[in-house]
């Protein structure tokens, strides 16, 4: 799967999160909440796209992202590994 | 917890990946199973009703403690007239109400307590409900629509927060009780149908909503707010109606919710508001109709605490001399009490969360009952505990208190440096 592809999972769950997004549109250097996303929304769009490409990370781990891009390099590099977060 | 469990929370286990919803994830039940030792904090068993010092059920037996995780503000839950009343009640009406508010569940004694409460809280009309949180959730439910806007504090209640989602209401959060955010959120929904949430004392925060500021913006927007007073009503005001009334902000809030499982001591919850707008949540929040109403017990116990309330008003001035003296010592220990200005005070760890559970047992074993908060509850590096100050905590158990905790605390945080330098 590619860094692209996961980016499109990641835009299609906040699309259909967010009233009126049309997924070709996101920039992935803005954050969800810069699409009017709150925070109930953002786990929902997280945990969808966790889920679709089956993948877990903690969400401690993901509260030190500021925008999409982070979330999708890092969905992007355990998809490519072993499907689990490295240990310290 | 093992590095690994401490990486998780209960923020990671909401949306299920196994085949059946009747299966909790695996990886959740590994979860619960590795941070058993720091989670049996939780759902802890009294042994006698709860008061400024309990008994606490152990493996090996049972255990005194200074309890300082009582909602029960003003010390009424062993008041002798409340029990009186309760027990005649239970001779006089039964163990249950035996039907819905709407239909049979009504009493002479839920009449009784509906008009104390109006008279209380100065609005014409009140409607209870059998469980606070579920008061809560079906006055959010019942008010706002699909297409509705909610704006709401960052941090205000779950029980609204979920009402919201069950109604269908888009939810706008503005950080907490900040107006400049407030007027930014309220802008941006220009146009739809909008309405403020916000709590009046703020449970893990232990600060308060600040009414004048906020409904100064709201007023600027022609946007009505409702206040959820759940930890503030009868302990805040001069006549315990709540930081409504604290503000003097009686005639600018459209819905008074509060709760009868707090300071009251007994259970339930209420909302206050206009006759009509009552006579609307009466049928749309499904909360209050489709289901029992409160137990008539219940329902007396709490009338007879608004009786009380009249006469022992010593209790609040207590109650808050009692906060002041508390949060005032944790800070002079250089304690980080957060933004408290109330009875509830948090004493926050930070984003060390084993080190929030091996401070919970420590603290426990030497006699200090008070609650971990973790994340998802508060913000990642806000881990904090949840200590409440009861009108009944003497100062020589609050001395106690704090001895445990200067004991125990202090140096476990200073040797990480998480502690602020002592206030002189």
């Amino acid at each position: 799967m590619t860094r692209e592809e996961v980016l499109a999972v990641v835009a299609r769950h906040l699309a259909s999160s967010v009233d009126g997004l049309d997924p070709k549109t996101i920039d992935p250097m803005r954050s969800m909440k810069d699409y009017g996303a709150n925070s109930l929304d953002i786990v929902e769009v997280v945990s969808g796209a966790m889920r679709e490409l089956k993948v877990k990370v903690p969400r401690t781990e993901l509260n030190k992202l500021t925008n999409l891009d982070g979330l999708v390099g890092l969905l992007y590099d355990i998809k490519s590994n072993t499907g689990e977060l490295a240990k310290p | 917890m093992s590095w690994e469990a401490s990486q998780f929370s209960l923020a990671d286990f909401y949306y299920s990946d196994s085949d059946s919803p009747l299966t909790p994830p695996a990886d959740y039940v590994a979860w619960r199973r590795d941070t058993a030792w720091a989670t049996s904090l939780y759902e802890p068993v009294l042994c006698d009703p709860a008061g400024p010092i309990n008994r606490l059920r152990t493996a090996t037996g049972e255990q005194r403690v200074i309890n300082m995780t009582s909602y029960g503000y003003l010390g009424l839950v062993r008041h002798p007239k409340v029990i009186a009343a309760a027990k005649q009640a239970l001779d006089d009406y039964g163990t249950g109400a035996c039907g819905s508010p709407i239909l049979s569940g009504k009493s002479t004694l839920y009449q009784a307590l509906e008009i104390k409460l109006s008279a209380l809280t100065g609005y014409p009309a009140v409607l209870l409900f059998n469980s606070g949180f579920g008061g809560a959730l079906g006055c959010a439910a019942g008010l706002m629509r699909k297409g509705d806007v909610a704006v709401v504090d960052a941090r205000a209640h779950i029980s609204m927060v979920d009402g919201l989602k069950v109604g269908g209401a888009k939810i706008a959060f503005f950080e907490h009780n900040s107006a400049r955010a407030l007027d930014e959120v309220l802008s941006a929904h220009n146009g739809a149908r909008r309405l403020i949430f916000v709590d009046g004392l703020y449970s893990m925060d232990g600060d308060l909503a600040d009414l004048p500021a906020l409904i100064a913006v709201a007023e600027s927007h022609g946007v009505g707010i409702l206040v959820d007073e759940a930890h503030s009503f009868l302990c805040c005001g001069n006549t315990g109606g709540g930081v409504v009334e604290h503000f003097g902000m009686r005639a600018k809030v459209g819905v008074q919710y509060g709760t009868l499982s707090k300071a009251f001591s007994c259970g339930g919850g209420f909302a206050a508001a206009s006759t009509d707008l009552i006579d609307y949540l009466r049928f749309y929040a499904n909360t209050y109709g489709f289901t029992c109403a409160m137990p008539p017990s219940v329902v007396a116990a709490a009338s007879a605490v608004i009786d009380v309330m009249q006469t022992e008003t010593w209790r609040r001035a207590q109650l808050w001399e009692n906060a002041a003296y508390f949060r005032t010592q944790l800070q002079s220990l250089g304690i980080n009490t957060g933004e408290s200005t109330s009875y509830v005070v948090p004493i926050v760890v930070g984003e060390n969360r084993a080190l929030l559970y091996q401070l919970g047992h420590q603290l426990r074993e030497h006699g200090l009952f008070v609650t971990p908060v973790d994340y998802p509850t508060v913000a990642l590096d806000q881990a904090r505990f949840r200590a409440s100050v009861t009108a009944l905590h003497t100062r020589a158990l609050l001395d106690q208190a704090l001895q445990i905790i200067e004991d125990v605390f202090v140096p476990a945080m200073r040797e990480k440096g998480l502690l602020r330098a002592r206030a002189m």
